[in-house]
């Protein structure tokens, strides 16, 4: 089929588009200033008590250790030889920690409040758009302008709004982290039923942002598809309502399938800004931390994952594209 | 032959968003007998398309149906919105061929999803491949390939797609088929595909009549049997296709007529004078005789007064001058040859390609 074909081809731009990309996650943090392990001694010779050939000995014995002696060529071999085992390196920061370790810790709290939130978000604000299209009227007005207004707010604010409100003013939720003190992760009713008092805040603060944007692009969507010949001929043909909302939804929704698989990828890197108002430890909290201490494993490690994330949803995107529009799949095997 | 259909009164007006009303259709009636074919024939904008909303069952805001009601083999049925206007009757008892069948189908399905999707709005129980055989006999009795089921709307042409949307439209055996404009956007070879196929079509009682509505008069002489003229959102002139065409007994008829280039020896040194001035802004029609301002026989009483119906409801004429002149047709030049003079050399198709008069942008869609 050529179809397949076209999928092919496209695959092996994407895997030419990967390798540019590791490249570059490899050199762009080295070319943040300041060496780590200057900072890591540094942070050492502040006890003081130790001499300064003891230093220079600890700096050497870091730098070995971590493979920055090593011209960069060399370091970017050995990256290239770990990764093909998995192995995402050392933290320097949190040494002797593996990055591995470290994300695997931290990812999972960021798709559990992202995915859902996303989802909600995508699914519910579609629906208002499109219900508001149809309805027009005060219901239009009373739903389009407050998703104008959440949309273009920028997203910390309305994280700190909420957290000031619900949890500084009202007391009702938590107010920063995952769980309560002293309980650790595990899969237990106990402690799913205290993680998720915590999660409510952050994840609304996502959905109604989320939501406002979708809501806004679906009713102009959908409001420029309800004035389309197909709708008033199936009204012509005695087609039930809920059968043309069903064509025009179809129509409608290419857009907005870019939108929800931009959103996904980009999970991967984190609600950055709102995981570091609500303190929730996910990747984007530990991405912050690694830059601020010019930690390259980590960095590198978080950079590859969004990578794979953009490249992955755009290729499926791709597919879903042909599989949605006729049009499409035909450019895109060449028929026309 | 019997009477299909008396749609009585239309009138219908499309609201502006400053708060206006736009009358488009303004107090029409439409009678078709079985068997028959009634074109439609006006200008842009002389309320058409209008009419073929109101009798399709298809008028959506910001068009308003004021009143109006139509009856089809003895089922009368409101059309002012006092009663609903049951779903199953658009489509199995009239229905709309749209015009520009371009956009007609949804870009995102198949043929046969549509044709499967209107065989069971109506009737539920109708399985797949019960819809899909009927429409593979349908293409097949009128020497269509059947493959264009399977094709999506942009692989097909556009002589195909009207043709295909037109099988559609006829599915259900609607008794009234409201064809509005189909042969517009088509050359001339898919136009008399398409009429022929029409025609094959009210042969073998698929429809038992047809309204066709289109600007294009020479069309309208091959296709149908009896043509109605608009004018300003009224009907002017009612008659016999060919007595119409060769004996107008409206003044607008006849300036129509006189602007239609047809290729035949004997038009080759006669001139094209065209209509005059433009038509009126529905949103101040002219007093009595809508026509009055453009016509060239244009007498007292047209100014002031509605013109008298002259004639039968198959057969009729909306002007002073026919009453006064029973049985006479309209003489062709002297429709305009009052203007003459200002506007020389005016060649101008029947469709609105000058602008209008006042400043006012017209409100009213074509």
């Amino acid at each position: 089929m050529n179809f397949a074909r076209y999928l092919g081809r496209k695959a092996l731009w994407y895997l030419a588009a990967l390798i540019i990309a590791l490249l570059l996650n490899f050199i762009l943090p080295r070319l943040i200033p300041g060496n780590p392990v200057d900072a890591i001694v540094s942070q050492l010779s502040r006890g003081g008590g130790t001499g300064g050939d003891q230093l220079k000995a600890i700096h050497e014995n870091y730098m070995r250790e971590f493979g920055l002696d090593k011209p960069l060529w060399e370091q970017f071999l050995v990256y290239l030889g770990q990764l093909a085992q998995g192995d995402l390196g050392t933290s320097f920061a949190q040494f002797p920690a593996s990055v591995n370790t470290l994300v695997a810790a931290a990812l999972p709290w960021s798709i559990a409040i992202q995915l859902p939130a996303i989802l909600v978000g995508w699914v519910l604000g579609n629906i208002l758009g499109a219900i508001a299209a149809f309805k027009g009227g005060w219901f239009d007005r009373g739903a389009f302008l407050p998703s104008l207004f959440l949309s273009s707010m920028p997203p910390y604010c309305l994280a700190i709004l909420l957290l000031y409100i619900v949890g500084v003013k009202l007391q009702i939720l938590p107010i920063g982290g995952a769980y309560s003190f002293g309980l650790s992760p595990e899969l237990s009713l106990e402690f799913f039923g205290d993680a998720i008092t915590y999660f409510w805040l952050p994840f609304w603060s996502i959905v109604l942002i989320f939501l406002g944007g979708q809501a806004v692009g679906m009713r102009s969507m959908a409001i420029y598809e309800n004035g389309s010949d197909y709708v008033n001929y199936g009204r012509g043909l005695g087609l039930r309502d809920s059968k043309i909302v069903r064509y025009i939804f179809r129509n409608a929704m290419l857009p907005q399938i870019t939108g929800l698989a931009l959103s996904i990828s980009g999970m991967i890197a984190g609600a950055l800004i709102t995981e570091l108002v609500f303190s929730y430890p996910g990747i984007g909290t530990l991405l912050f931390n690694a830059i601020s201490q010019v930690d390259y494993p980590v960095i590198q490690a978080i950079t590859l994952f969004i990578t794979l994330a953009v490249l992955g949803a755009n290729f499926l995107m791709e597919i879903l594209y042909g599989i949605i529009d006729p049009r499409i799949r035909a450019s895109q095997s060449g028929d026309r | 032959m019997s009477r299909l259909v008396n749609a009585e009164h239309l009138r219908a007006s499309y609201h502006t968003p400053d708060g206006r009303e736009v009358t488009a259709v303004d107090g029409v009636s439409v009678h078709i007998d079985e068997g028959e074919v009634l074109g439609i024939a006006g200008e842009s904008g002389s309320g058409k398309s209008t009419l073929g909303a109101i009798l399709s069952l298809t008028a959506r805001p910001p068009l308003y149906v004021d009143s109006g009601s139509l009856e089809i083999d003895g089922q009368t049925q409101a059309l002012d919105g006092s009663s609903k206007i049951p779903r199953t009757w658009r489509g199995s008892v009239v229905s709309l061929l749209p015009q520009g069948a371009m956009n007609s189908i949804s870009p995102t399905m198949r043929v046969r999803d549509l044709v499967v999707d209107v065989m069971r709005a109506h009737n539920r129980s109708v399985t797949k491949d019960e819809a899909l055989d009927r429409a593979r006999d349908r293409l097949a009795s009128l020497d269509l390939p059947t493959r264009v089921l399977d094709a999506y709307p942009h692989q097909l042409s556009g002589g195909m797609k009207q043709r295909t949307v037109t099988i559609i439209s006829t599915l259900l055996n609607p008794r009234l088929l409201i064809a509005d404009e189909p042969t517009s956007a088509l050359d001339v070879t898919s136009q008399k595909a398409l009429i022929d196929m029409l025609l094959q079509m009210l042969e073998q009682k698929i429809m038992s009549g047809v309204i066709f509505i289109t600007h294009d008069l020479p069309v309208l002489r091959t296709v149908s049997n009896r043509i109605a003229v608009m004018y300003a959102g009224k009907i002017v002139e009612v008659g016999d296709a060919e007595e119409l065409t060769t004996a107008p007994r409206h003044p607008y008829s006849a300036a129509l007529l006189s602007s239609v280039l047809v290729p035949e020896p004997a038009y080759r040194k006669m001139r094209v004078y065209g209509i005059p001035g433009a038509p009126p802004n529905l949103a101040h029609p002219p007093s009595g005789c809508r026509f009055h301002p453009r016509c060239g026989l244009v007498m007292d009483e047209c100014h002031t007064e509605e013109p008298p119906h002259v004639g039968d409801q198959l057969r009729f004429s909306k002007c002073f001058w026919a009453l006064k002149n029973p049985g006479q047709s309209v003489p062709l030049k002297a429709v305009t040859a009052s203007s003459l003079s200002e506007t020389d050399t005016v060649v101008e198709d029947d469709d609105d390609t000058t602008s209008r008069p006042d400043d006012e942008p017209s409100e009213v869609p074509a």
